[in-house]
């Protein structure tokens, strides 16, 4: 590992990873702190006893069914997003260990085949997702309400996602090379594999991992604070 | 603007907060999906008028002053300082805003809009920039609870000819129209004017209800301006009115906002428990044709009738079968309008703007969503039990040349009602 890849790909990532979970916990704890305005002003009709409001919560929360009334292609393109983001997180848990439950059925080479198809498929929803999000924010009114942080954050996803696919796609070094690459990372010692730090791929990698690190260190200032706050917003919705 | 009166002015947003406030200022993701649901951005075009925009005018203060980003990276966010700009801004999106939660039923975080109107309206207040005309109404209704024993002579004999007009409807000349009770059952808050008093005093008498006509009008127009004092001040007058008369039950007439006021504010305003039973007189009256306290004469209404759902008396406390039992049981071709119940259109006068002249023209502008529902329906007649409702949908049958006629609920139900009056014509 050269040095700038020790900061960005190493160091780096325990301070994203640092300030990611320290900064939700300290936003949480905000919104704790301050009290909670005794109106109740929940919309009718609401549902009877606490198990069907949060039933009714979980449901508006990952589905949000009314969107579909007024605006069918962002519902389905914010699913999309969303979606392809828990495939891909779910994907990418394969570099920490093995799918042996999908591996073992379908041998190395079948395994890799399979990742290769989900992995990629994955890769390229979320690109068409995200490109019709930024795209529909340069047109009015979204172009008047949006504001830097919503362009920042989208194009920061997709140059996410497009170094991920360039690994993916042109890259030419594979799944044991990068879990040796988070190996070091668990074990404290960040370094790249020789196979890995003498390819050209080691840049894709290293932009991969850093402008995650800077969408994790980002992610508790901004709105992406949804992915907790969304649920206590549909709880007060039957309020 | 000096800095001074700048950082006064944002701190307000400070004062203002609370939890459900705090949660919608940093969830916003400005996805938008609002703008279909709001009836003045979509009959309009114009940003200001979007739910997420008029938040967000609130929200960029908030980040500039109070937020980590809005401090490093305050471009980023788009954090912004006070100005007249802004609080011109402020007054249209917040006080055209009729406050129908049409936009947080469809937000897919719930967000409610109305939490952000409440902070602009308190900051447009610190800067003496609130609307003057709600700010008069609230102030008549004060001075009219201080004085009351002033006006007391005043309104018993204003209402001597409504007695006699309801001694005429029921057929009994000793029907009395009871005020200042003491030892009612109810308290009926009826509203300004004679029109919700005698349809109310009919049904009370043939049900034979034990009850007391309030000499306060169930409006509360401190709670348009938002001003919590001021609305406080105004609710607490009819609170000590049912104080006195040692009723049991509030029976708020037909008004959207009146309801939720007695129902759902006051006893944040007033850090007090709501001492009586808070009863709407939709609920009321369903109740007593239920239990056969009064009788409707069934399809008595021949025209095509349709029902319009107050976003005060559905969507945001609730009534949505009650009025449509009402109504079916009566009216013989009855229509229902689409969408409607939590999904209806805001009628495009609520949050006092039948009140402010200067939103007339935007209020019948907005109005075309409610006419177009209504048009498609073909009914002749619509019922609706909210008298923001009722004011704006004539002043829109008048404006779209609908030809139709807009009927009040209790009207509704006194016409279908079988009275010695009616018999003998």
């Amino acid at each position: 590992m050269n040095w700038f890849s020790f900061l960005a790909a190493g160091v780096l990532v325990y301070i994203a990873l640092a300030v990611f979970i320290l900064g939700l916990a300290y936003k949480a704890y905000k919104w704790f702190k301050v009290p909670k305005s005794s109106v109740r002003l929940g919309l009718f009709p609401k549902p009877q006893g606490g198990g069907n409001r949060a039933l009714k919560m979980v449901k508006d929360n990952f589905l949000f069914p009314q969107v579909l009334d007024v605006d069918k292609w962002m519902w389905f393109f914010v699913i999309l997003l969303h979606l392809g983001g828990v495939v891909a997180f779910v994907g990418h848990l394969r570099l920490f260990q093995e799918f042996t439950f999908i591996a073992n059925p379908l041998g190395e080479e079948g395994m890799n085949q399979f990742s290769f198809i989900t992995g990629g498929t994955v890769g390229i929803v979320l690109i068409v997702a995200i490109t019709y999000l930024l795209i529909r924010r340069f047109k009015s009114p979204y172009k008047d309400l949006s504001i830097p942080e919503d362009y920042f954050l989208l194009v920061l996803i997709l140059l996410i996602v497009l170094m991920g696919n360039h690994l993916r796609f042109f890259g030419d070094v594979h799944v044991t090379e990068y879990r040796e690459y988070i190996h070091s990372l668990l074990a404290f010692k960040p370094a790249f594999p020789e196979e890995l730090a003498a390819s050209a791929t080691r840049w894709s990698l290293t932009t991969h991992v850093l402008l995650t690190n800077i969408l994790l260190i980002y992610f508790p200032f901004s709105k992406l604070v949804h992915f907790i706050g969304s649920f206590a917003g549909n709880m007060i919705r039957s309020d | 603007m000096e800095n001074k009166e700048k950082d006064k002015l944002a701190s307000v947003i400070e004062k203002g907060m609370n939890r459900q406030l705090l949660y919608y200022l940093d969830i916003c993701t400005r996805c938008s999906i609002c703008k279909d649901a709001c009836h003045q951005y979509v009959s309009t075009g114009d940003v200001l008028y979007l739910p997420a925009y008029r938040a967000e005018l609130i929200r960029r203060v908030y980040k500039k002053y109070f937020t980590t980003t809005g401090k490093f990276l305050p471009s980023i966010v788009e954090g912004m300082e006070v100005d007249e700009k802004l609080l011109d801004d402020l007054y249209q999106a917040t006080y055209a805003c009729t406050g129908c939660r049409r936009c947080m039923y469809y937000c897919p975080f719930s967000i409610d809009t109305t939490w952000f109107l409440g902070v602009a309206k308190a900051m447009l207040l610190a800067a003496g920039r609130e609307c003057k005309i709600l700010g008069e109404l609230a102030a008549a209704s004060i001075s009219k609870g201080e004085n009351i024993d002033m006006f007391k002579d005043l309104i018993i004999d204003m209402l001597k000819d409504t007695e006699k007009e309801l001694q005429e409807k029921v057929g009994d000349p000793k029907a009395i129209l009871p005020i200042d009770k003491e030892g009612a059952e109810m308290l009926y808050v009826a509203l300004a004017g004679t029109h919700t008093i005698l349809p109310a005093a009919v049904i009370f008498h043939e049900a034979k209800a034990s009850w007391s006509l309030s000499m306060f009008e169930a409006s509360n127009y401190g709670y348009f301006l938002g001003d919590a004092k001021q609305a406080k001040a105004i609710a607490q007058r009819i609170i000590d009115e049912a104080d006195r008369l040692k009723v049991k039950e509030l029976v708020i007439s037909e008004c959207g906002h009146a309801y939720k006021v007695m129902k759902f504010l006051y006893e944040a305003w007033s850090k007090k428990k709501m001492p009586y039973k808070v009863t709407g007189i939709v609920e009321l009256m369903a109740r007593y044709i239920k239990e056969g306290k009064i009788k409707i004469k069934e399809g008595s209404a021949k025209e095509a009738v349709t029902y319009h759902d107050p976003c005060q008396v559905g969507r945001n406390a609730g009534f949505y079968e009650e009025p449509r039992y009402i109504v079916k049981l009566a009216a013989k071709d009855y229509r229902e309008m689409t969408p409607n119940r939590e999904k209806n259109w805001c009628c495009g006068g609520g949050g006092g703007l039948v009140a402010e002249p200067d939103m007339e023209d935007l209020r019948i502008k907005t109005g075309a969503k409610k006419v177009e529902q209504i048009k498609a329906t073909k009914a002749k007649t619509v019922v609706t039990p909210c008298e923001n409702c009722r004011l704006q949908l004539g002043d829109l049958n008048e404006k779209y040349e609908m030809d139709i006629k807009i009927v009040s609920m209790m009207d509704f139900v006194v016409e279908a009602m079988p009275l010695p009056a009616a018999k003998s014509e």
